[in-house]
């Protein structure tokens, strides 16, 4: 594995159809637990393999088995439950969460999904996890008396999980918290709820942001005691790296450099260039090129593409740096 | 005399049962061609209408049409005004629910009709007054993801004001006589506040009772200045953040205060008592014919069933304040 411009994605890739029919019959009650979870273990494997394929260094299981980034957690606690449904944008509606009593841990909730999909590969898989900040933020809370006491609570509760992936052989943590800038006045809280999660880990902790307004928490966020900050840059049209112009980056940076909601896919020149611009600021070694965001919300063939592109655009560049003596 | 009550912004257009997702299902099926914009269009009039129904049946005094056409605050007249499209997806402020930020790509142009359809179709609806809502345009000028024609924000906020208030015009040849003003930028980004009072200078009409809705944000450092704005009503949410504004409420000698009281963006149920106990604390600097209670926000953020209970404890909670019998 080359040791500059590690390749991976950010976590979720588009679902088969045959999965995301499945999951329809459950919801109607027409497929059972067991079945489904059969074919989201399919799902994986080929996930896997077309991430080996495609050439990406680090790689995900890809989520076939997860709905949603809080719900799935908020399901496995005690202490949530799952509220009715409300819109996020257009005609998109999910179950929001209700933090309703005190949370626990009845027993890992990733971990053999994990170990799964790293038997199927030689190549590392991220362990992934949804921050304390984020699973509050998106959750409705009853029974915290303040948005801190919860997020502590749920800290608490991250790191257990994020223990349990180190134990089962997780080289790489990622525990996203993409809402860590709603509330730029509160980054002190995930900050410090963060110090709890990765206190004591040894493996490469990674933390995924996106939408929002990334330069309201910018420098404070290079304090996230994480070693990887994981970025959309694409979106914002590299925007945030202007940033890094005043106050260098001091983290590994896992860079954006396609656009996940848009059908088309950048051209590797244009990928490459995203690359490039990172470079500016972040040494080859500690800049992980990869899609802006998790791509769930593409079709498989998108997917592909786009990982495709980030793949390619990587070799361009590799190529060019090895040519420029050090 | 009872507190009078009212709503903000968006009522939640499906509910939990599968009945009351009928515009989730049509707008599926009018994405796949299954069905004609008209039969659409008849199933947004049909919620518009549930909506309209489920507000005045918890008893509220002041209903709006529930905004169930919007896709996001700006939605209307991004597709509407020329010299702005729909743009990138943002978070909307600190919500897990995402806008189209408008892009601004020549000089905004509008015959000020983008709500008078839905205003006249809510008024052969609702049996209560009925007011309309536009955002604001320091709102509007702010959540732009791009501008290509204006050289600054304050010449942006003002095109955008010019805008708005053709709308209001038009809103008012339709009938309308309340408008809410939805502006939480007014809050979220104070030192613009001088550069708002100019825009809202121009959307002054003195036969309409503009309201100037802030949310989500504490008013602190500008209520003041809000005080003597050109609009009949100030919205204040004091229920999102810690805010010092519910003991500075008589800063207002003229303009009504629309107070925030139910928190709509969690799902923990207020008693009645408790919008009381918040009413009656209001009720020690601002008389009780200038204050109004509301809910902090649109009432979207949460599910349907949830957004109802939180306007039955609105309701109730005003009429134990007066004194009135709460029906059982």
């Amino acid at each position: 594995m080359s040791e500059n411009l590690l390749t991976t994605t950010v976590g979720s890739f588009g679902k088969p159809e045959y999965l995301t029919k499945a999951r329809g019959q459950v919801a109607r009650g027409k497929l059972g637990a067991t079945e489904l979870e059969e074919l989201e273990r399919k799902a994986t494997a080929e996930w896997i393999r077309r991430q080996e394929d495609i050439g990406l260094d680090v790689l995900v299981d890809g989520e076939m088995y997860r709905g949603d980034m809080v719900a799935y957690f908020a399901e496995r606690l005690e202490g949530f439950k799952i509220g009715g449904l409300v819109r996020s944008y257009g005609n998109r509606y999910y179950h929001k969460p209700v933090i309703a009593g005190k949370i626990s841990r009845p027993k890992p909730m990733t971990v053999s999904w994990f170990e799964y999909a790293q038997s199927l590969t030689s190549k590392p898989v991220k362990g992934m996890l949804t921050g304390p900040y984020t699973l509050l933020d998106w959750s409705y809370n009853e029974a915290y008396p303040t948005r801190r006491d919860a997020v502590l609570a749920l800290a608490e509760i991250v790191r257990d999980e994020a223990r349990d992936l180190e134990r089962a052989g997780a080289k790489y943590i990622q525990i996203d918290e993409p809402a860590i800038h709603a509330r730029p006045e509160e980054i002190e809280i995930a900050i410090e709820a963060m110090g709890i999660v990765t206190a004591g880990l040894s493996a490469k902790t990674i933390s995924h942001i996106c939408y929002g307004d990334f330069a309201a928490i910018y420098p404070q966020v290079l304090d996230l005691p994480v070693d990887q900050l994981d970025l959309a840059m694409a979106n914002y049209g590299y925007r945030w790296l202007d940033l890094f112009d005043r106050n260098p980056f001091t983290k590994e940076l896992a860079i954006g450099i396609v656009d996940v909601h848009a059908h088309a896919t950048e051209t590797v020149d244009e990928a490459a260039e995203g690359i490039r611009k990172g470079l500016r600021y972040v040494p080859a070694a500690k800049l992980w090129p990869h899609p802006d965001c998790g791509l769930k919300t593409r079709t498989v063939e998108e997917c592909v593409e786009k990982c495709t592109a980030v793949v390619e655009a990587t070799k361009v560049v590799r190529k060019e740096l090895a040519k420029v003596p050090a | 005399m009872t507190i009078r009550t009212t709503v903000i912004g968006a009522y939640p257009k499906i509910g939990d049962g599968l009945e009351a997702q009928e515009l989730r299902r049509a707008l599926h099926r009018h994405d796949r061609g299954e069905i004609a914009d008209a039969e659409l269009d008849k199933v947004f009039d049909d919620v518009t209408r549930t909506a309209i129904g489920e507000i005045e049946a918890a008893g509220i005094d002041v209903t709006n049409d529930g905004q169930i056409r919007w896709d996001d605050l700006l939605s209307p007249f991004a597709r509407t005004w020329s010299g702005v499209e729909p743009g990138p997806l943002e978070r909307f402020y600190d919500n897990n629910t995402y806008f189209r930020q408008p892009v601004i790509d020549g000089r905004i142009v509008t015959d000020g009709r983008s709500l008078v359809r839905d205003y006249t179709f809510a008024a052969g609806v609702a049996k209560m007054t009925l007011k309309a809502a536009i955002p604001g345009p320091l709102t509007f000028a702010t959540l732009a993801a791009r501008d290509e024609q204006y050289a600054s924000l304050e010449e942006r906020v003002l095109a955008i004001a010019d805008a708005t208030a053709r709308e209001i015009a038009g809103l008012k040849a339709a009938g309308a006589t309340m408008i809410d003003i939805e502006d939480p930028a007014v809050a979220a980004s104070p030192k613009n506040i001088e550069l708002a009072r100019e825009a809202y200078r121009r959307l002054a009409d003195p036969d309409l009772a503009l309201t100037l809705v802030t949310y989500f944000f504490p008013a602190d450092t500008v209520l003041e200045s809000l005080a003597s704005f050109p609009v009949a009503a100030i919205g204040i949410d004091v229920r999102s953040r810690d805010t010092t504004a519910f003991d500075r409420l008589d800063a207002f000698r003229t303009q009504a205060v629309v107070l925030g009281v139910v928190d709509a963006r969690n799902t923990r149920l207020e008693t009645a008592d408790e919008v009381a106990r918040y009413a009656e604390r209001a009720l020690k600097l601002v008389p009780q014919e200038r204050l109004v209670l509301a809910p902090t926000t649109s009432l979207e953020y949460l599910p349907r069933d949830v957004a109802r209970a939180k306007l039955t404890a609105l309701v109730e909670g005003a009429r134990l304040v007066s004194g009135e019998k709460v029906p059982a």
